[in-house]
Order: C-alpha cells, then structure tokens, then sequence
C-alpha cells in the first residue's frame, strides 16, 4: 500500500489531480456555509462590477455571482456521481452476465451496446428530453445509460478472462446460481476496474451535463450550474468576461482534475488497461 | 495459390459479416428512435404538442387529429411504416406545417459534414505525428509534455475552448468574427472562409483525443517482439516505424472509431451554438424547441448512420491491415 502512495505521489500531476478534485469536494459539500449571500435572490442591479460586498459582482439579473459559483458545482457533480455509479455498476453487472451466460444474451447485449455507442450522446439526450420532458431524474437515467455501454465492453472483456479460471469452473460444479456466481464470485474480482471506470464516467458524465446546461438541455434555470453560466454570460462577453471565466474554469479544473488523478491511480496500480481510452 | 483463394474467401466472408452487422446496427437504431420518441412518450401528437395545448384541446378533436395523421393505429404498423419509408430513404414530414423533413435538414447537413471532413482531414495526420513522437520517447519529457497537453486537451468540454478562442482572438484581439454570418446557403467555401474558429475548437477535442488514442496502440507496437526482431535484422529505425509499427498501432484507433465519429457529432453540434454555425446542431434545437419530432429523428438517425458507416469504413480497415481478424 505504501508503495502505492509513493508511486503516486511521484508523478506531480496525479497529486494536482487528487488536490483539485478535493477542493472541489470540499467546496460543494461545505457551499452552503461558504457562500456569502443568497444565490437566488436579486441582490443589486444587473451586472454590478465587483466590489466588497459582491466579491465577484452581480449576474445579469443581479444576483450575487460568487455565492452562484460556489453552489454551481453540486447539482452537475450529484448528476454525474450518481448516474456514474450507476452505469459503473449496472454496466460491470450486465457486462459480466454477457460473459457468463454467453450465446444469444451475450449477441444481444453486444448488439447493443454497438447501437447506443451509434448514437451521438447529445442526440441521444435530444431524443429523451423530446419524449420524457426536461427533468433531472431523466437526466440522471439517460447520462446512466449512456456512460454504461463503455463499461459493459469492459466488463465482458474482462469477465471472459475470469470465465476460464479454476474457481469459476469450481461454483459452477458446485451448482452455485447464476446470479450467486455473478455476484459473488466474478464481480468482487473486477472491483479495481469498475472503481477506475467509475471516475472516468463521473468525468465524462461532468462534461456531458454541463455541455447539456449550455445547450439548455441539461439542468434548467434557475438552478445555480456552471454550464448555464458560461451560456448566460456570453452575452455580456465583452464587458464582463469573469462572468464566463470563473464558471468555464470551475467546470475545467473539476475535470482535468478527476482525469489526472485517475491517471495517477491507473498508473500506480500498473493497470496498463484504458490508458486515455475512455469515450466522451 | 490454393491458399491465397482460401485467404481471399475468409476476406470476403468477413467483409459479408460487417455489412449484414451494420445494416442490423441501423435497423435497430431506427427501431430504437422510434420507441423513444413515438411509444414510450405516448405518440408522435402527444410529443408535439405542449401540454397546455393538450388540455386546451376538446377530445374529440384530439381524436380526430390522431385518425387523420394515423397515429391510432397499433404499434407495429406504425413502426414498419417508418422503417420501410427509411429504407426509401424518405425521412418523413412535419406533423403541423407538412414539409419534407429531408428538405429541412439537407442543408444543415452538409454545413455539419463539412466541418466533420475539415476537421479530420487536419486532426488525422497532427494526431498520427504527435502520437508517434510521443510513443517513440516514450516516458521522456516529450512524451509526458504530449500526454499531459492531450489530456487537458480532452477534458476541456467544447463549449469552453470555444468561449475562449472567442474571448481571445475574436474580442480581445479582433482576428476573427465572434459569430458566422453566413447562410445555411452558402457555398462551402464561404462558410468555411468564414469558420476558422469553428474549425480550431474542434480540431483541439479531436487531435487530444485521437493522439492518446495512437499513442498507445504506438507504445505497445514499439516494446512488442515482431518490432524487436525488425531491428535485429538492420532494417532503418524510421522504416520499422512508419512502415511496420504504425500500421499494428492503428488497429486500436481504428477500434474506437464508432466512440471518436460519435464525439465529434456531439462537439459539433455544441460548437455550431458557440459561433451561430448554420448546421445541424442549430437546427437540433430549432427543432427542440418547436417539438418538430421528426426532425430530430430525422438527424439522430442521419447522423447515426453516418457513425456506422464511418465505423464500417474502420472496419474493412482492421481486416487490411489485420489478418488475424479474417480468421472465420
């Protein structure tokens, strides 16, 4: 284990990661002790520059912009880290029943999973949102299925490798069900991997809700996100730039974040496996 | 020669499987959209109108409505309906105004194909040069800055990295226009003079992506036996690389090509937002918002299939340059 943290810790950026990702934890978790004033309330005129009492100035309709940024992150992190835990575990469990049950389950689920990753993921979006509505339970559902395909590959690949070995051929003989030997023979044995595709998802799941705000597609106003900020201040780009700055940059460094340190992780691990090679 | 017909049968019966898969990849895709948009949400009347509309509207209308543009029939006719007028390539109308969905979205797409093919056109040969570079000093600082740019490169979300190309060079600097003017008309040169923005966002996404990608299909080809054995017997380093390395190397590329097309539609129609591009992206949420279901049918499956072809394409590729893959 401690060879672990010092191989880590070698690399700097795995440590900006981990650093990074923190902070932004922190920050969302401890936001509503942190923020100055009420984000939803209108505080002062639209587009009031910065001074001491707004730290960062007003929003277009004058609301105060820090406290916005502050709690902007949670509700795109408690997207992304719910319907990413979800697609990792649903995703690692139907992966492992391909491999398991092999012939035409396996075809179908292959089948698929080539169709959805067809599917461009905002065009996949447009079709839910079109029929179900914009809602964020939907949102959690569609991100889920989305970032499952991925991790379905993954953990077939992985699952027919567990396939041939002795202790599976041993439950087997025994007489052990389907599922017991699903769950507790193959999925404990994959457990690394779905925790690695678990933050991979969670950082692609994060680019993809905030694009989706900016598209207004995603969360809807007036729920503080940064994605809706970045859309709302374009139109004041040229005189008020930090209006974009600030919540470009949150959303930036969150991901760059979780993506270093996962690449720290991966590396320390010696896991060779999904160097870089995690769909959007 | 004997073998060589053999080699030559196992080609054909391999190319013969990843058109019948393909084909069955659209058909389900297009069965897919329709369960999305027209069943589960009720039907394709439901889905257009809003739900003040609904309410506002007696029943009997309502009902009347559904008979005319046949939506009370079951399921399964419906549904045939809709794959056979896809097979006739006919994309349907608008419920309301009745205009030729095809006619709506042909424009649109060209503009967005564009963009895709200026893209790749530039982003493949950067990313093929970067990755071999990179793979090639493999753990030395070119490699680590290579690997580090890239995946900043590919965690940036488009909408960003297009914000700020506008922020700097178009309104601090003023090289180039903040929004496209252009008419979805256009000719291509003209919204491609037009684009250089456009085309840069995407070109970033795409060479960060790409390069990882290449980078380590080029580490493994490089540390493996076959690679070793070349150098044994004297052959030039720069032959063993662009000749026999690269060409293993692009096999897991190519593998992820489905992920990368599908990417890059996504990053196209966000970047059309940023820079008011006159393509599908634009209309996409025209169409949204106007709840024009078939529309958006119309370029979820356009664009699908595009994907799949592209991965077809990738496809005959591996088998090329792969024989282990024509093995039945």
């Amino acid at each position: 284990m401690s060879r672990f943290f010092r191989h880590l810790l070698r690399n700097p950026l795995s440590g900006v990661g981990i650093a990074l990702v923190g902070l932004h934890l922190v920050v969302a978790l401890a936001a509503p002790w942190l923020i100055p004033h009420d984000p939803y309330q209108l505080k002062d005129l639209p587009f009031a520059p910065p001074d001491t009492t707004y730290l960062l100035g007003t929003d277009e309709i004058g609301r105060d912009f820090l406290s916005r940024v502050l709690i902007g992150g949670r509700s795109c992190l408690l997207v992304a880290l719910v319907s990413g835990a979800l697609a990792a575990l649903g995703g690692g469990l139907l992966g492992l029943f391909a491999a398991y049950r092999g012939g035409l389950w396996d075809e179908v689920i292959s089948r698929v999973v080539e169709m959805k990753i067809a599917i461009p993921s905002i065009l996949f979006v447009s079709l839910f949102v079109t029929g179900f509505g914009q809602s964020v339970v939907v949102l959690v559902l569609v991100i889920m299925l989305i970032k499952m395909m991925g991790v379905i590959r993954t953990a077939r690949a992985q699952g027919l490798v567990l396939m041939s070995q002795g202790f599976i051929i041993a439950a087997k003989l025994r007489g052990e069900s389907a599922s017991r030997i699903i769950v507790r023979e193959m999925l404990p044995n994959i457990l690394d991997l779905l925790g690695v595709e678990f933050a991979l998802r969670t950082s692609s799941a994060l680019l993809l809700v905030s694009t989706l705000s900016f598209l207004g597609l995603g969360l809807s106003p007036p729920t503080p996100d940064w994605g809706l900020m970045v859309h709302d201040g374009l139109q004041s780009i040229r005189s008020q730039p930090w209006l974009i700055l600030v919540p470009a940059g949150c959303i930036t460094s969150l991901v760059v974040g979780i993506n270093f340190a996962t690449e720290g992780v991966v590396d320390a691990f010696g896991m060779e496996y999904a160097r870089g090679v995690a769909g959007h | 020669m004997e073998c060589f017909e053999h080699a030559k049968s196992n080609m054909l019966r391999a190319l013969l499987r990843r058109v019948a898969l393909s084909l069955l990849t659209l058909v389900m895709l297009a069965t897919f959209v329709f369960l999305a948009t027209e069943v589960l949400p009720g039907d394709a009347l439901d889905v257009t109108l809003s739900a003040d509309e609904m309410s506002a509207m007696p029943p009997q209308r309502l009902a009347a409505m559904k008979t005319e543009l046949g939506l009370d029939r079951p399921v399964a006719v419906r549904l045939g309906e809709f794959l056979w007028g896809l097979a006739h390539f006919d994309l349907g109308r608008t419920l309301i105004s009745k205009v030729a969905v095809s006619q709506i979205i042909a424009y649109p797409m060209r503009n967005s194909l564009l963009l895709a093919a200026t893209t790749l056109l530039f982003a493949l040969p950067l990313a093929v040069f970067l990755g071999v570079c990179a793979a090639y000093a493999h753990r030395r600082s070119t490699d680590k800055w290579v690997s580090t740019l890239s995946l900043i490169g590919y965690s940036v979300p488009e909408f960003v990295t297009g914000t700020f190309l506008v922020m700097w060079l178009a309104v601090s600097w003023a090289w180039f226009p903040a929004t496209i003017t252009a008419d979805t008309r256009a000719t291509a040169m003209t919204l491609l003079q037009a684009s250089p923005l456009v085309v840069l966002t995407l070109l970033i996404g795409s060479i960060a992506y790409l390069t990882r990608l290449l980078r380590v299909g080029m580490v493994d080809a490089l540390s493996s036996d076959f690679v070793e054995r070349l150098r044994l017997t004297g052959i030039p380093e720069w032959r063993i690389v662009w000749r026999h390395a690269l060409p293993a190397a692009a096999i897991p590329t190519l593998s992820a090509m489905a992920l990368y097309a599908a990417a890059l539609v996504s990053g196209i129609v966000v970047v059309e937002l940023v820079f008011s591009y006159p393509g599908v992206g634009q209309e996409l949420v025209r169409a949204i918002s106007k709840r024009e279901v078939h529309v958006i049918q119309a370029i979820a499956i356009t664009s699908a299939a595009i994907v799949v072809a592209m991965n077809f394409l990738a496809d005959i590729a591996i088998l090329a340059l792969d024989p282990r893959t024509r093995q039945p």
